[in-house]
């Protein structure tokens, strides 16, 4: 379903940028693959972006925001069928007064099981309800994006959550779409099972070179990538490291408009460092490789891990997260609801979470924490952590970027928490420390400096002590699902017993 | 039924079909571990042949499918069937998760799965000490009815 072409098979692994008749060969191959692939006609689409009002082109939108210093707000959101995709996107536009609105794709559509979709529309369209997690951008074609994109005021990115981003890239782009969420490294580390680094890389490598190819024809289109991983407790440093790493092969393939995503550590100290951390260590990575001319805006995502089932102490979270998000400085914040322990919003809930959202970023507004010296400390913490990583990946890959992450994927030093991937050791263990940052508690193969992970040792240990938990894999566990216990158990009001 | 009667008993455990979410299987599959049972973990994106496929060839006792993106119900239709075609007629199953896509009251979601032949459903937020207490009753009666048969 995803073999390497042909072509492809005959390029080795680099971070070099595809050559243009290779890349033509691969499109052709590629829009081959699925009858809508046919629709797409790149000049058609170049003209398209360029009669796209400013508003709603996103590459615009996160500039100007940065500009500003305004924190955006974007839900995630995807139904089965058009009319219901249709209907979310108004209500996401119009109700939640969103920034920025999505396309989900479906988890078929995600691995490319073209046919597996089309049968979820037929159901779907059936029964009137969606019985796939997203829209099947694919199977329904450029006509029908180009629909949703003129049924909307403002800019529209597709979160596709996949390894496997060709054909949706092309489609999506082709109708209209001016963001791109995804990235070789971090989906096909967090989404994927049997797909190597390599190949994700390698598929990444094609969107980018088209997000570029835009580029050169004057359309500033938005890519992203989605740094916050398997979501489940990422400290910032090992997201970063993964930002860092498929911004320089983005950037290799000639893409200028890159946007780093990080989950909340619901932490408001180590989340603010966490973007300020990562904006200046991608920058400096930049710098480093001699690129002055690359706008990298930082995301941050409402919790990603776990969520309480009691709508109260989710729509808390939601809040909060906005808050985070403004005070930590981000360009956009990606909501939630407070439907989300139970699975997919409806449109309704969805756009209260928006909203939620941004009432508590207009509270936050002037709020900043830069003159905070835990702040400063914070950040130095996090970027001896990347810098010792990042170095040791590029020195694996004698300097290229694509053959380090590969290779010290394979060695462990590239490593994601709780990874479905078998190509990664996952061996790395997070938790969460007794002030509630979320800290390294095993490193795996990481190569951080020891005393530096005695920082973070210090700080587990200190919870462990105070919780009765052993120190070790339970303390992991425990921080898996304590942001989803009831109120009760996390702050207990039973002041009759605490006296007695 | 397993072949060892005294034996641990087997549990495959799995994620189906294009869903990632590995965490909280990963949690359960530990926790069965450390409970005494033989574990077979097929991990993420698994498709529901796979789950078959491991069974009959661990002779499994009981099959765990965990589903958390909401397209469970597409998953897990005729799940069932493909056991007792392969033989695997009176094999516990176990179904927990975000299993539909919305909010739908529980008990609408768990009649779907336990009409689609599954004999337990685990709504979201059940605990691992809950499952383990409803595998330990399920196996248990599963022997007396044997030993009654026999």
């Amino acid at each position: 379903m995803n073999a390497p072409s042909a072509v492809e098979a005959r390029l080795p692994l680099s971070q070099a940028r595809i050559p243009g008749d290779v890349f033509a060969r691969m499109r052709r191959e590629n829009l081959a693959r699925w009858p809508t692939g046919a629709e797409v006609d790149f000049a058609a689409a170049v003209a398209r972006h360029q009669a796209l009002p400013p508003h709603k082109r996103l590459g615009w939108v996160m500039r100007e925001a940065r500009r500003q210093g305004r924190c955006l707000t974007q839900p995630r959101g995807g139904f089965g069928t058009f009319a219901l995709q249709k209907e979310l996107m108004q209500a996401l536009d119009r109700e939640g007064l969103a920034d920025i609105v999505p396309t989900t794709t479906d988890s078929y559509t995600r691995n490319e099981q073209f046919h597996l979709a089309q049968k979820g529309v037929e159901e779907s369209e059936r029964l009137g309800r969606s019985l796939l997690n997203g829209y099947p951008i694919v199977n329904y074609g450029v006509a029908r994006a180009a629909e949703l994109i003129d049924a909307i005021d403002k800019p529209a990115i597709m979160l596709t959550g996949t390894s496997m981003p060709r054909l949706t890239g092309e489609i999506g782009f082709a109708g209209g779409y001016s963001g791109y969420l995804g990235s070789g490294i971090a989906y096909t580390s967090s989404y994927t099972k049997e797909l190597s680094i390599e190949e994700g890389i390698r598929n990444y490598q094609y969107l980018d070179r088209l997000a570029a190819m835009y580029r050169e024809h004057g359309v500033d289109l938005h890519r992203r990538q989605p740094g916050f991983l398997t979501g489940t407790n990422i400290p910032p440093s090992i997201a970063i490291v993964t930002c860092v790493l498929d911004l320089l092969l983005a950037v290799e393939q000639g893409v200028r408009n890159y946007g780093l995503e990080m989950g909340q550590t619901l932490h408001l100290v180590q989340d603010a460092a966490a973007v300020r951390a990562c904006e200046e260590i991608c920058q400096e990575y930049l710098r480093r490789r001699g690129y002055d001319d690359v706008f990298t805006p930082v995301t941050l995502l409402h919790w990603m891990g776990a969520w309480p089932h009691d709508e109260a102490q989710a729509a808390a979270l939601v809040a909060y997260g906005g808050t985070l998000a403004a005070v930590a400085g981000a360009a956009s914040v990606t909501t939630k609801s407070t439907h989300e322990a139970f699975g997919i919003p409806t449109p309704k809930a969805n756009a209260e979470g928006l909203r939620m959202t941004r009432m508590a970023i207009y509270l936050a507004r002037q709020l900043r924490l830069d003159a905070l010296p835990e702040l400063g400390a914070e950040v130095e913490l996090i970027k001896r952590e990347v810098r010792p990583v990042v170095d040791k990946v590029l020195e694996m890959g004698d300097g290229d970027v694509a053959l380090g992450a590969v290779r010290a994927a394979e060695a462990g030093v590239l490593d994601v928490p709780w990874s479905p991937n078998r190509w990664l050791k996952s061996a790395v263990m997070p938790a969460r420390d007794a002030d509630g940052c979320l800290r390294i508690l095993d490193p795996g193969a990481l190569p951080i400096p020891r005393e530096v992970l005695e920082v973070h040792e210090e700080k587990l240990r200190r919870r462990a002590e105070r919780e009765g938990l052993a120190y070790g894999p339970d303390l992991a566990v425990a921080s898996v699902y304590e942001i989803s216990e009831p109120l009760a158990t996390i702050l207990s009001d039973s002041w009759a017993r605490l006296a007695s | 039924m397993s072949s060892q009667p005294n034996g641990a008993p087997t549990v495959v455990t799995g994620v189906i079909g294009s869903d990632t979410h590995i965490v909280g299987n990963r949690i359960l599959s530990m926790s069965l571990e450390k409970a005494g049972y033989k574990v077979v973990a097929l991990g993420a994106l698994t498709p529901a042949a796979e789950f078959v496929k491991a069974a009959v060839e661990t002779d499994a006792d009981v099959i765990l499918v965990s589903s958390l993106y909401g397209q469970g119900e597409l998953d897990c239709r005729g799940f069932r069937e493909l056991c007792v075609e392969a033989g695997l007629d009176d094999i516990l199953l176990y179904v927990g998760g975000n299993l539909i896509v919305g909010k739908h009251p529980w008990e609408t979601v768990e009649r779907m799965f336990l009409d689609m032949g599954f004999d337990r459903a685990a709504a979201p937020g059940t605990r691992v000490e809950t499952v383990l207490g409803w595998l330990a009753q399920d196996l248990a009666a599963r022997r007396r009815a044997a030993q009654a048969a026999g």
